[in-house]
């Protein structure tokens, strides 16, 4: 019980954490000093001060607003892609894992093809095909990422469906959309949401990462990775442009990972 | 002269806060076989814990002597010395005992040399005639998955019982088991005591296993021991209520 | 004379790369309304399959099912639950860990749903109404037994199938369990197949028993008969390791 506890805190400290983070960039109209993508000739590259807490990039604009509204997209373009990915991945697993034959052995040999690449290589080749765009990247992304919300929600289906609970729903009658959506998806959610807290820590780094490689988002809109692209140029001389995208984009990632991380041990003990 | 092997004395046993054991005392003497029956949640697992250090339980209270000595305040080290080579585990469930894609050849092996004994293939075949089973480097090529549970629960005996202890706890483990199985079970245990000597703990909810083999019989309910006595005291003059409503309890052939 | 369900010839072999195992052999059986019918065996024994065959979980090789004189062959769970339910070994696990056991149990219901019905049948196996705002972990595998009759009632199934369905409880849960089965059948509201290892069990609770070995059946008979006069080895066998277990 007091481990349980422990665990529970942990939780909430990091939630809190993440909450207080959305809720900087959602408010980022309110918070932030300047207009993100307002070039100011007179503040070019200037170093952390009063007026600019992080500094200036090359146009003068301010990085500290910058890095909030980037926020915005990238959070946002994550949990969109997760959320996708979640829905998609959980509905064609529990279908393959419930009725299994032709269509499971199909697409589980798709999966399987798709795994075998390195997710980023396919990432890059789709999102150039697609040529740009949040949306690109995000496809691009999202092509591999239902993988493992859909492998997940088999194996789970697999064994919920030989439950003894299962076999009594069947019985009394019960249709197999009946016994998916009452049964087997109440039990096998929590574990594949689980999942997805877990990934979005690398989902935000492989779409910052296509931003970064110029496949992501249409400058001038703020997001960390093309911010981080584009300051690459004169870290010598103002090294906080870079430092400013960059660690909030650690932070966020460790904070989610760390969110994930307990909420996996919360439910193991 | 009693010869008390083991013996608990006022034992308090906790997982986490709560008491699990409030008041255990038994004992038991060398070369008999002790059985603690109670139903689940009776605290009988919990005692078997306590004794091996299991992490998960803490005594709070009282003591367990091995041999006249206090395991409690024992070092963590010097217990795990003690177990395997002198006391013995066999829990319910065989295949959390082995891997199960191993064979058992390598395991067996494995356990003796972490033990630092060497592996005398004379001595096991020994062991594995007394526990009934035929053909032993048979066995020892085939990996516990392709075993059935009778099988595997017998060679899980005989992996406790190759570092020779001279007490062996076993923890429930004829209740996943057919009825002619587990009977067979207890008699290869009767056996080892016989030819061996060594002292038995078993834990079981059926009393009916117990007056198969047991000297001694202790009585379980609800964190306390509330009967202890010889086997024979227990079944023909039981003095709780408890213990008479688990003699009626066992399943009886009706003619 | 038709009987409330009988199985005839039926055979069922299950082929595992190269291991052929036969579950099944030409097995034979019946049962009467109001009676229990006890099959015992060791594991591996095909006792499982042959419920599992009863209920339409698996297709026969061979052979021929009939509920009142109907044939019923190849019929899945979903249709054969009208006149038959099942009571599974893992007492917990058949109740969906999510829900409480008033909607588990009217779950099983094929009409309206009736609160008042659950509540009698909960009292009729020996339990709290209160219970049934539970979840399956917050009751104890004999509990969860009783309610699982409960359903079985509550879905006016008239053969209950009762597959180890005390093996995995306590002595004395199993005890209370028995004794309902046994009240229940008195009243002549019980007609079912019990499956289980132990023949002291079955002795206690069936009219008749069948002796399982290898898929094959290899004595079947009224209880006395079997329990007092076995005409098969390994009935002899089975019983003597039950009597080792009674205390003199």
């Amino acid at each position: 019980m007091r481990k349980k506890k422990r665990a529970r805190t942990k939780i909430i400290i990091v939630s809190v954490l993440v909450v207080l983070l959305l809720l900087s960039t959602i408010l980022a109209g309110v918070i932030a000093p300047h207009d993100p993508s307002e070039p100011c000739s007179s503040a070019i590259r200037l170093a952390p001060c009063a007026e600019y807490p992080l500094g200036t990039d090359n146009l003068g604009r301010c990085v500290f607003s910058r890095v909030l509204y980037g926020g915005r997209t990238t959070i946002a373009a994550t949990f969109l892609l997760v959320l996708i990915s979640f829905a998609v991945g959980t509905i064609i697993g529990i279908l393959c894992g419930y009725y299994g034959g032709f269509v499971d052995k199909l697409l589980m040999r798709v999966a399987d093809v798709l795994l075998a690449f390195p997710q980023m290589v396919i990432a890059i080749a789709v999102a150039g095909i697609l040529n740009g765009g949040m949306t690109g990247a995000m496809i691009a992304l999202g092509i591999t990422m239902w993988v493992s919300f859909a492998r997940l929600a088999r194996s789970h289906t697999f064994t919920l469906k030989n439950e003894a609970y299962i076999q009594a729903a069947v019985f009394a009658g019960k249709s197999d959309l009946y016994i998916i959506l009452f049964h087997i998806f109440p039990n096998l959610l929590a574990p594949v949401l689980t999942q997805a807290l877990t990934t979005i820590g690398t989902t935000m780094i492989g779409l910052s990462g296509l931003s970064f490689l110029g496949l992501g988002v249409v400058p001038p809109t703020p997001e960390w990775g093309s911010m981080i692209a584009e300051a690459r140029a004169y870290i010598q001389i103002a090294p906080w442009a870079i430092l400013g995208p960059a660690i909030a984009t650690i932070l966020t990632i460790i904070l989610f990972n760390y969110l994930g991380d307990a909420v996996m041990d919360y439910r193991e003990i | 002269m009693q010869d008390k092997i083991l013996e608990i004395k006022d034992l308090q046993i906790a997982y986490d806060e709560e008491l699990a054991v409030k008041r255990a005392s038994l004992f038991v003497e060398r070369g008999e076989v002790l059985c603690i029956v109670g139903e689940s949640g009776s605290g009988k697992s919990t005692v078997i814990k306590a004794i091996t250090g299991n992490k998960q339980v803490k005594v709070k209270g009282g003591q367990i002597l091995f041999e006249g000595e206090d395991l409690v305040p024992m070092k963590r080290k010097e217990r795990q010395k003690l177990l395997g080579t002198r006391i013995g585990l066999i829990q319910q469930n065989p295949a959390g005992a082995f891997n199960p894609i191993r064979k058992f050849n390598v395991q067996f092996k494995e356990t003796l040399k972490s033990h630092s004994l060497p592996f005398i293939l004379e001595k096991l075949n020994q062991l594995f005639v007394t526990l009934g089973l035929k053909n032993t480097t048979g066995i020892l090529k085939s990996r516990p998955y392709e075993m059935s549970g009778g099988m595997n629960q017998r060679i899980a005996i005989a992996a406790a019982m190759q570092m020779d202890p001279e007490l062996l706890l076993c923890d429930e483990i004829t209740s996943a088991l057919d009825v002619t199985t587990a009977i067979s079970v207890t008699d290869e245990l009767l056996r080892l005591k016989n030819e061996r000597g060594t002292t038995i703990i078993l834990v079981t909810h059926n009393l009916g296993i117990a007056a198969n083999i047991a000297d001694r019989i202790a009585i379980m309910s609800k964190g306390e021991v509330i009967e202890f006595d010889t086997a024979e005291r227990v079944l023909h003059d039981p003095q709780q209520e408890y213990t008479k409503s688990l003699l009626r309890d066992v399943p009886k052939l009706m003619v | 004379m038709t009987y409330l369900l009988e199985g005839k010839h039926l055979n069922k072999t299950f082929q595992e790369k190269a291991k052929t195992t036969v579950a099944l052999s030409d097995v034979n059986f019946y049962l009467n309304k109001g009676e229990v019918l006890g099959v015992v065996g060791e594991s591996g024994s095909g006792k499982s399959t042959l419920l599992k065959a009863i209920a339409g979980m698996l297709k026969l090789d061979q052979g021929a099912l009939f509920y009142n004189g109907t044939e019923y062959t190849g019929q899945k769970p979903r249709q054969t639950g009208k006149f038959l339910q099942m009571i599974f070994q893992d007492a917990k696990s058949s109740f969906d860990p999510r829900m409480i056991m008033e909607r588990s149990i009217m779950e099983s219901g094929r009409g309206a749903k009736d609160p008042e019905r659950v509540k009698e049948l909960v009292r009729l196996v020996g339990l709290e109404e209160e219970l049934l705002q539970r979840k399956p972990a917050a009751l104890s595998g004999g509990q969860c037994q009783r309610m699982a009759i409960a359903r079985a009632f509550y879905s006016n199934a008239e053969i209950i199938l009762c597959d180890e369905m005390t093996s995995a409880l306590d002595v004395s849960s199993q005890a209370r369990v028995l004794e309902l089965l046994q009240n229940l059948k008195k009243e002549g509201r019980l007609s079912a197949v019990f499956v289980s290892h132990d023949i002291a069990l079955v002795s206690m609770l069936c009219d008749r028993i069948m002796v399982m070995k290898d898929g094959v059946c290899v004595e079947q008979g009224v209880t006395p008969q079997v329990i007092g006069n076995p005409q098969d080895p390994y009935t002899r066998i089975l019983l003597e390791s039950a009597e080792r277990q009674n205390i003199k």
